[in-house]
């Protein structure tokens, strides 16, 4: 009986317990001691606005007070444990359709643009010479490919685009986790892939959603992997067309070069344009095929790993491109079928016998084991015997994940990123040893950084310059501003020097000030304070009076101190608001501001704005709505009082104090 | 820092301050007078126009003789025969300029524009992206090349910089061939660099005031310090009527955005404010389709081109000695036409180069009969002359750069001799 009635209160004793672990983990499992913040000098709430201006894209008013309640350590494990409820950032994007597609989906969905017409042309859309005759029928051409778009559903590359840069800045603006954003724009940028590549262009939808951001605060190896697989990266650094190079003298090559002559040859004008694009296709193609590419494996030790001064040679990256031969994208989703073989890899008859010839498919990837260099390999001292194949690369990647020079360099570049844009050496040995010693975990290299007295130092304040999209989404967050539509934040990010997901070279953005302010890019930044808070950038929507309660200042120096407050919060403003009183204080000042508001007509404005601010407007039922925002903007002008203010926070959004975080 | 600083105090702003301020037409009167006005050395400046999208080369400068050509471009080939509707202008007797460019052909006889052809990279590359990227760097087998030649350029002036715009360009955000770690600025429009207000001037003043207040008391070095040049080229500019610019010699530039770029590069190099390499660029030379002839697509793009590059030339008449302007574009296109009386992405194409020291009223480089056997891949115009080649020659001769190890790291060839007045 005894034992009977005990089973059930054990069982819920250890359902209970267990229920408790799942939590602790989930909340504070990560932290085990307290921020070092006391001993550097810091206040709890200087160390608590610290730690959001280094983990998430600026502190929202009244953050200070709900991290310093909820306890910083608590806080940093919540962000790393990633699980808060995304609701409001997945209802802004219930509307993006790209961000639900697969690599294929989007392919066929948003072709490229000359591809476009292409299919137009041959689906008798369009007559071949209406593209001749733009100049004269434009609006008719123009609407017939809009009709054979709208027809097949085909959507302009275009709006991929713009749907992937909206989604950052929403995403930047309303999530709740903070630091996976943060991560997932430090690993996007350090195993960047660009936009400004057409090719690579459409497969980075997928590449920040399904290889990034699920590993951003996971495994380095696992997120070194995914990249090496990811059709981004295989396009953007040609992988995918790195092949076993072939022997120049043998026969297969002699003869192949005799058949691209005959082709050639054959060229005559009998053949039908097509028929000639074919040709000169597969010529190319067949080009294409023969060979190494080392620029993948050249930057997966360069820049993903270890570091310029990682101490490999040209030779090391030479062998490193042979074992990686064969990696490539899987045949028709660039459009690209490599040859008959790769596709019957595909075939689901053929699979069993494919997999038994050592093609490996994950995915988008494919690992095509007739274009593998089957022949023996040294990387960094490391054999690789002749006779292999996928597993080759995939110990490459354990290889390069595990070196020490690539726990120097991770930690570094985190550090870089965390810290201070020139790190303490004993700083980053600390983390490297972690990163060794939990084989790259880096919610365990983020924690032992936090824990160092490093990261609270006085030197350490302050000292890291925002970047554009930092400025602009901190500004927004600070302001409790609303974004209504971001594609003209995006300009204006653009416009102060950070084009998103448009990096061209491989190393991402320098993540240092130096490479953000300068004269041009700075007199921008100001420039965007005034026009954020003067409502000129469409699309944000702000509300000063009610940030503040609409409880009216009891003077204008209040009011400086108390937006100065919001904007740069736990900071020391003295300086600034001893600047800026004599310019609110002016008499003159206000009715300076306000004259001149009344007198600029909603016209004037609309004709005033950039070219690219109107080409964003011009779009269907954005410019009723920009009518309706001028008038709102007149009578908003209309108070003096209100113009001053906001001019006011246009300036502390633009001054030195508010670049630094 | 004090050098930069004192020149900055004693010199261009000194002589801004002294007097000039206000002076409607600064422009007029700095074209007229430069020499006198500056008692500092005048810079060089080397201005590069990028023809994004990879120019056909053999439509630009054809070499009209080619039977080949001629056959193989049934839709496209000119001829450079008087009786012609619209001959090539005949430059040598065997290349022919397209006669939309007829603008650079008193250019190309007074010897001051020189012809390079068959030029492009060593890397087989036809993708733009990739060619572009090799051609910006300056390192056609290396991606991870974190700076472009024009920024490693800079570096080598041996000077530091005196004003902020030493290294300039016209576009909006910075180009691969600009990235690094020198000093350079990409300036889409020189009206937009100023405090905006939009038509308030007078609170666009008093903002502009507080911020620089705020940047002069800033801890931040950088910010410091930026801010401080920031103002300073500001004012700069603000004494001079950027809007209302009144080109020199009733030279009159497209109203393209190429002609644009050129006119704004004329107008930082009258005013002194101390331009020594400027970056612009042009798009729509991918042409696929419906390339045209004496008309259409191509025949707009080289209007275009030659028509803004006369104009700029003009306008700084007092200026040409100072001044190299070269043009690049990425790959050139095949030898034979597409199907869509279009061409495709080639090997070499031909660049321009104009200036007083430039070996001018010639086509350099090679260009072999074009007969299927002597085409690169069986299809393209070949390479013979790396671009390295002429890019390392012009800026090394009109710059007096030393160390081409630097501006093109992998690469020991020589120039080709298209610099040297003749």
């Amino acid at each position: 009986m005894k034992n009977k009635s005990a089973y059930p209160v054990v069982v819920l004793v250890l359902l209970l317990s267990g229920m408790l672990l799942v939590s602790f983990k989930n909340a504070t499992s990560y932290v085990k001691k307290a921020f070092p913040y006391k001993k550097e000098g810091l206040t709890e709430r200087q160390a608590a606005a610290h730690l959001l201006s280094r983990f998430t894209y600026g502190a929202k008013p009244g953050q200070v007070d709900e991290v310093v309640k909820m306890g910083l350590e608590n806080w940093f494990a919540q962000q790393l444990a990633a699980n808060q409820p995304e609701d409001r950032v997945e209802q802004l994007l219930a509307g993006y359709n790209s961000l639900r597609m697969t690599n294929e989906q989007i392919a066929r969905t948003y072709p490229k643009g000359g591809q476009l017409l292409k299919m137009a042309i041959r689906d008798g859309a369009i007559a071949k010479d209406a593209v001749k005759k733009e100049k004269e029928n434009r609006a008719e051409y123009r609407k017939a490919l809009q009709a054979y778009m709208l027809q097949n559903n085909y959507k302009l590359q275009n709006e991929l685009n713009r749907e992937l840069q909206n989604q950052k800045i929403l995403r930047a603006t309303y999530s709740q986790n903070q630091l996976q954003e943060v991560l997932t724009s430090f690993w996007f940028n350090h195993f960047n892939v660009s936009l400004s590549d057409n090719d690579c262009a459409r497969f980075i939808v997928t590449y920040e959603r399904d290889v990034i951001r699920p590993n951003a605060l996971g495994n380095f190896e696992t997120i070194l992997l995914a990249t090496a697989q990811s059709p981004a990266m295989l396009t953007y650094l040609d992988n995918f067309m790195s092949a076993a190079p072939t022997d120049a003298s043998s026969a297969e090559q002699e003869r192949r070069e005799q058949r691209m002559r005959q082709q050639l040859r054959r060229q005559q004008p009998g053949l039908s344009p097509v028929q000639q694009k074919q040709v000169m296709e597969r010529v190319q193609k067949a080009r294409k095929e023969q060979g190494l590419n080392e620029n993948y494996a050249r930057e997966i030790m360069e820049l993903h790993t270890l570091g310029v001064d990682g101490g490999y040679t040209q030779q090391d990256v030479t062998q490193a491109a042979r074992v990686l031969t064969g990696w490539t994208i899987f045949p028709g989703l660039n459009g690209n079928t490599i040859n008959r073989k790769e596709q019957a890899a595909n075939s689901n008859g053929n699979s069993a016998y494919f997999a038994r010839q050592g093609f490996v498919r994950e995915g988008d990837f494919l690992f095509a084991a007739n274009r593998h260099d089957k022949g023996e390999k040294v990387v960094m001292g490391t054999r690789f015997p002749a006779g292999g194949g996928y597993e080759e690369g995939v110990k490459l990647i354990n290889m390069l994940a595990k070196h020490p020079a690539t726990a120097r360099f991770i930690s570094s570049k985190l550090a870089v990123r965390f810290v201070s844009d020139n790190p303490s050496k004993s700083l980053i040995d600390k983390m490297a040893k972690t990163f060794t010693k939990t084989d790259g975990d880096i919610r365990q290299v983020l924690l032992t950084m936090v824990s160092s007295p490093e990261f609270w130092s006085k030197e350490a304040l302050r000292e890291k310059t925002k970047s554009p999209f930092e400025l602009a989404i901190s500004s927004v967050r600070s302001l409790n501003a609303e974004v209504t539509n971001p594609a003209p934040l995006a300009f204006w990010i653009a416009k102060m020097g950070e084009k998103m997901y448009a990096y061209q070279a491989p190393t991402g953005f320098p993540d240092k000030g130096q490479f953000w302010i300068n004269t041009g890019s700075l007199l921008s930044r100001m420039n965007f304070g005034l026009a954020l808070v003067s409502r000129r950038i469409p699309g944000v929507q702000l509300d000063l009076a009610a940030l503040h309660q609409n409880r009216e200042p009891e003077s204008a120096e209040h009011a400086l101190r108390i937006y100065s407050n919001y904007l740069l919060p736990e900071r020391n403003l003295d300086e600034t608001v001893q600047r800026l009183t004599p310019l609110v204080n002016d008499p003159e000042y206000s009715t300076k501001v306000n004259n001149a508001a009344s007198k600029l007509a909603p016209d004037q404005e609309d004709q005033l704005m950039e070219e690219e601010e109107v080409m964003l407007m011009n779009r269907k039922g954005k410019e009723r709505q920009a009518r309706k925002k001028t008038a709102a903007r007149q009578e908003q002008a209309s108070n003096g009082q209100d113009m001053m203010l906001a001019q006011v926070v246009g300036i502390i959004i633009g001054s030195p104090e508010f670049q630094r975080r | 820092m004090t050098s930069r600083r004192g020149f900055l105090k004693s010199g261009a702003l000194a002589l801004f301050a002294a007097g000039l301020g206000g002076v409607p037409n600064f422009l007029a009167q700095a074209a007229g007078s430069s020499k006198i006005l500056s008692p500092y050395k005048k810079n060089k400046v080397l201005v590069t126009i990028f023809q994004r999208g990879a120019m056909d080369g053999l439509m630009a400068v054809t070499p009209f003789t080619d039977e080949y050509l001629q056959k193989a471009r049934p839709g496209l080939f000119m001829s450079a025969a008087r009786s012609a509707a619209n001959p090539l202008i005949d430059l040598d007797g065997r290349f022919g300029l397209h006669p939309a460019m007829e603008a650079f052909a008193p250019l190309f006889r007074e010897k001051r524009l020189a012809i390079v052809h068959g030029v492009g990279s060593p890397n087989k590359t036809r993708s733009h992206f990739d060619a572009q990227d090799y051609m910006e760097a300056g390192t056609p087998f290396r991606k991870g090349t974190s700076s472009g030649w024009l920024n490693r350029a800079v570096g080598l002036l041996g000077h530091e910089a005196a004003t902020p715009f030493q290294a300039v360009s016209l576009t909006s955000s910075l180009p691969k061939s600009f990235y690094g770690d020198h000093p350079a600025v990409a300036i889409s429009n020189l009206q937009e660099f100023a405090i905006q207000m939009r038509g308030n001037a007078r609170a666009a003043n008093a903002a502009a005031n507080s911020f620089e207040d705020l940047y002069d008391q800033t801890s931040s070095t950088l910010l410091n310090r930026t801010g401080k040049e920031s103002f300073e080229a500001l004012k700069m500019l603000q004494k001079t009527d950027v809007k209302n610019y009144k080109p020199a010699n009733n030279a009159r530039y497209p109203n393209s955005p190429l002609g644009n770029s050129l006119k704004q590069i004329a107008q930082l190099i009258k005013m002194d404010v101390g331009l020594e390499v400027a970056f612009a660029e042009t798009g729509g030379w991918d042409t696929h389709y419906n390339q045209g002839t004496a008309q259409g697509t191509f025949a707009r793009n080289v209007t275009d081109l030659s028509q803004s590059v006369l104009a700029f030339w003009t306008d700084l008449e007092a200026y040409q000695d100072e001044v190299t302007l070269m043009t690049m574009t990425e790959f050139g296109r095949t030898v034979k036409q597409n199907g869509s009386n279009g061409t495709d992405h080639g090997r070499g194409s031909c660049m321009f180069v104009l200036g007083n020291d430039v070996h001018g009223g010639l086509v350099h480089g090679q260009v072999p009969t074009l007969a299927i056997e002597n085409l690169e891949d069986g299809r393209d115009l070949p390479v013979t002359t790396d671009f390295r080649s002429v890019f390392s020659e012009v800026a090394g001769r009109h710059l007096q750069i030393e160390q081409a190890n630097v501006l093109f790291p992998d690469w020991k060839g020589n120039g080709i001799g298209v610099m040297g007045r003749v």
